[in-house]
């Protein structure tokens, strides 16, 4: 850029008349930039004049006003309440909490998958670098919308009738009407268990700090990270033994031709769930296995010189410097899925897309708000997914003196 | 008492380090727990190894006329594969005329035939190979696949693209065996001697000949017109990701130069587009592009389905390929850009000469990865209804011969996705070797 200005600048001292202004780097520059936005302005007047005058056509609105009007249909998987006779505005946010939940379970579910399977694929062992290999090859290589229709079509639908169900452990029952489980029914009391979770949590981190702390003043060493776990799981299970185990389990029970009670997701938001993991954890895979290779040998070989015990090497060698380079692309990775859980439409289940930039906009034809709600609704999450990430690389980057 | 020298022992030798021996007893065996993890690895993989052969060949049906003799005769043990190959030519070609089918394999062999020459040795216009099969291909290709009428306009572009492929393989053969292009060689044998000025206009009265010779030939030969709505298949898959790649590739580079441009307004526009595109899902897009663009056009034109597709798929791959080329122009060093400024370089001659080089290379597998993404992304037409590969492949089990039919056209549809993509992987890594060979220490 720096070489536009000065070749322009030159040029315009050995040119002289009228046409020396064509070579003026500046102006130039604002000629060319005037041009543009001419150029776009123009093309969006178009664009809004073309529309105005089709909605006339049409009778249509452009407006916000349908809002607050009944939808008037069902949907038939809802995280937050919702009833037939609910407004246009409560089904976006229905769509919403359905695509945050999709992606939330698969998020945690890809990336534990994808961790296993990227360390699998590092392993000394032939067999099992070769088999995790060909789980990555395979479903990164087909499309996600054709595994997401397999899954449902394929595995899900074809499961057998809520009478010969499959049951797991009593309480666990996959039928092609869905996935059921048992609904956790808290009574009084469990508020305390709650609490008793929250303090030993923050006394686990407390604890962490103080050991991290004192190892660098004295070199002194304490287990802080079993000691943090066991308090996090051992002080609220007292507290629930104490007070008479105030959470009691609701579990799914035969009646007639389906079950009832407990927790239900549909077959659709299964195939969506187990394809998006397993799609997604192939990609995470790879950038595990990428992170941990970027580690330098010599940096293990650092580590071995100081006797370090290899629970230490992971810890304080291995994964700082790998979580530097696997934390970026694992975040737009969780974007990723955030955006793919938008093929819910392909297997009807209720997803954002599905419920607002389909049905909603197929009913009430408000094209243009539904169209500008949706993708705001997505740009928001990735502008506030990105900033964390920005902050979080400056955080880590390598300070170099 | 003599002081006798008396050897030690031997030690023992050292034990093998080469062989099948040492290889399976350390990368499967090292261990208790390792030789457990090598059982149950293998046995994982000959249960599923066992099992789709059971199911794909052993047990399968290969000739039958209705799904229900393939369930009388196997049940759901084996695969029902006759639906398949019923179906084949549709998973192909889509719904285009039968009897038209030559026009798309010819249109495809016309595309081989011009990129032939990319990886032939001693052909030196590789890079003008490769432009025209990017410029002139299409006019050919949509000719050959669209059909009807033709007006000056639409025959002197399929003329261009016909002449193109003429060309190509004239200044391929004559390369090879002169190592002269065809232009360099008409030249001097037209003109003679050393006369600059009459060898290009030698030249250039060839390449009109061979034009109005190719326009000759274009306008005595039409073709009937095949509506988009029978595009389908396969082909279609091709064609729509085609298109998106031949798109992204120039739009991306330009909006990432846009993106890092001093200009403010264009740096400004390119970066809402670029962030804008790539923050919503591309199903959004082709959403909003099929029931917006009707509106957003003026009254009475009638954008056609397949073409509000691949404008949403063109835009969408765009957006992303601007930020992978970025990051490549962020991986070129300062120096480069100061070494060009005191070389006297202006901004373009920079930029296409010494960055844009260095900066494509440095990606070549990210945009490859790109491009992969792009040709399995093509499935999500199929849900605004269109019948790509993976439509096609349900439309198999609506057939009322073949009804429920699902798990087999789904199984051959996916080895197709996954050779395309495993290809294109594969020839990345190798192209990434063979560029970085000079790097490597």
């Amino acid at each position: 850029m720096a070489a536009t200005e000065q070749t322009g600048s030159r040029s315009s001292t050995e040119r002289t008349g009228p046409g020396r202004l064509l070579y003026d780097a500046t102006v130039r520059a604002i000629f060319l930039q005037a041009l543009t936005a001419a150029l776009v302005v123009g093309l969006f007047a178009w664009l809004i004049y073309n529309t105005m005058v089709n909605l006339q056509e049409r009778n249509l609105s452009a407006g916000f006003g349908f809002l607050d009007v009944s939808a008037g249909f069902g949907i038939s998987f809802t995280l937050i309440p919702y009833e037939e006779g609910d407004t246009y505005l409560r089904v976006f946010f229905v769509g919403i909490a359905n695509t945050l939940l999709v992606a939330a379970v698969s998020i945690a579910l890809a990336t534990i998958i994808g961790l296993f399977v990227g360390l699998a694929r590092l392993s000394d062992n032939w067999i099992v670098a070769k088999l995790s290999r060909a789980y990555i090859e395979l479903l990164r290589n087909t499309p996600l919308l054709l595994q997401i229709i397999a899954w449902f079509f394929g595995v899900f639908n074809l499961l057998p009738r809520p009478r010969d169900s499959v049951v797991m452990a009593e309480a666990f029952v996959l039928n092609n009407r869905g996935f059921y489980m048992p609904a956790p029914v808290p009574e009084l009391g469990f508020g305390y268990v709650m609490a008793a979770f929250v303090v030993a949590l923050l006394g686990a981190i407390a604890l962490y700090r103080w050991e991290d702390a004192r190892r660098d003043r004295t070199g002194k060493s304490f287990p802080a990270i079993s000691t943090g776990l066991a308090m996090i799981v051992l002080v609220p299970l007292v507290v629930h033994l104490a007070l008479g185990r105030p959470l009691s389990w609701d579990p799914p029970v035969l009646q007639g031709f389906n079950f009832v009670g407990g927790v239900s997701v549909p077959p659709a938001f299964c195939a969506l769930i187990v394809a998006l993991s397993a799609y997604t954890s192939a990609f995470i895979a790879e950038i595990v296995r990428s992170g941990i290779q970027s580690v330098s040998k010599g940096q293990l070989e650092a580590a071995g010189a100081l006797n370090l015990p290899p629970t230490w090497t992971l810890r304080r060698v291995i994964l700082p410097q790998a979580l530097r380079v696997i934390i970026p692309p694992l975040i737009s990775q969780y974007l990723n899925i955030t955006k793919n859980s938008s093929l819910a439409i392909a297997i009807g289940f209720p997803d954002l897309v599905s419920v607002w930039m389909n049905t909603s906009l197929n009913q009430s034809g408000r094209a243009i708000p539904i169209v500008a709600m949706t993708m705001a609704f997505y740009c928001l999450v990735s502008l506030t997914v990105s900033l964390v990430m920005n902050s979080y690389n400056r955080r880590v980057q390598i300070k170099e003196r | 008492m003599a002081l006798v020298f008396e050897s030690k022992p031997d030690r023992p030798p050292p034990r093998d380090e080469t062989g099948l021996a040492v290889w399976v007893r350390r990368n499967l065996f090292r261990d208790v727990p390792n030789a457990l993890m090598t059982l149950l690895g293998f046995y994982i993989a000959y249960v599923v190894v066992a099992a789709v052969l059971d199911w794909a060949i052993f047990n399968a049906v290969w000739e039958a006329d209705t799904r229900r003799e393939c369930l009388d005769a196997v049940g759901r043990s084996g695969a029902c594969w006759p639906g398949v190959v019923e179906w084949l030519p549709n998973l192909v070609y889509g719904l285009y005329p039968k009897d038209a089918v030559w026009r798309i394999n010819l249109g495809f062999l016309a595309l081989v035939l011009w990129l032939i020459p990319l990886w032939m040795p001693r052909v030196k216009s590789k890079v003008a190979v490769g432009l025209t099969a990017v410029t002139l291909y299409p006019f050919l290709a949509s000719y050959f696949f669209l059909g009807g009428d033709k007006g000056i306009v639409w025959s002197a572009l399929i003329s261009l693209g016909l002449s193109g492929l003429v060309w190509v393989w004239a200044t391929t053969i004559s390369e090879r065996v002169t190592g002269q292009s065809i232009a360099e060689l008409l030249g001097k044998t037209l003109a003679g001697g050393d006369n600059d000025v009459l060898q290009r206009r030698a030249v250039r009265g060839a390449g009109l000949v061979l034009f109005l010779a190719a326009y000759g030939l274009v306008s005595t030969w039409s073709l009937a017109e095949v509506r988009t709505q029978f595009w389908g298949g396969l082909f279609l898959t091709l064609v729509i990701s085609g298109i998106g790649i031949t798109f992204s590739l120039p739009a991306g580079i330009l909006l990432a130069l846009g993106r890092r441009s001093n200009l403010p307004v264009i740096a400004v526009l390119s970066t809402l587009f670029i962030e804008l595109f790539r923050s919503v899902p591309l199903i959004t897009i082709l959403f909003m592009f099929n029931t917006m663009l009707p509106l957003f056009m003026p009254e009475g034109m009638e954008v056609n389905q397949l073409a509000r597709a691949i404008v949403a798929v063109c835009l969408f791959a765009a957006a992303y390929m601007a930020e992978v080329i970025r990051g490549g122009l962020q991986a070129i060093p300062k120096g480069q850009y100061e070494a060009a400024a005191s070389l006297g370089l202006g901004y373009w001659q920079t930029t296409t000469q010494v960055v844009l080089p260095q900066a494509l290379k440095i990606m070549i597998p990210t945009i490859v990865g790109n491009f992969i993404g792009l040709f399995k992304d093509t499935t999500l037409v199929s849900i605004i209804g269109l019948f790509d590969l993976m439509n096609m492949a349900r439309a198999v089990g609506e057939d009322t011969d073949w009804l429920g039919l699902f798990i087999e056209p789904f199984f051959v549809v996916s080895l197709t996705y996954f050779v395309f993509c495993f290809a294109m992987s594969s020839y990345s890594i190798r192209l990434e070797e063979k560029l970085s060979a000079g790097r490597e220490r």
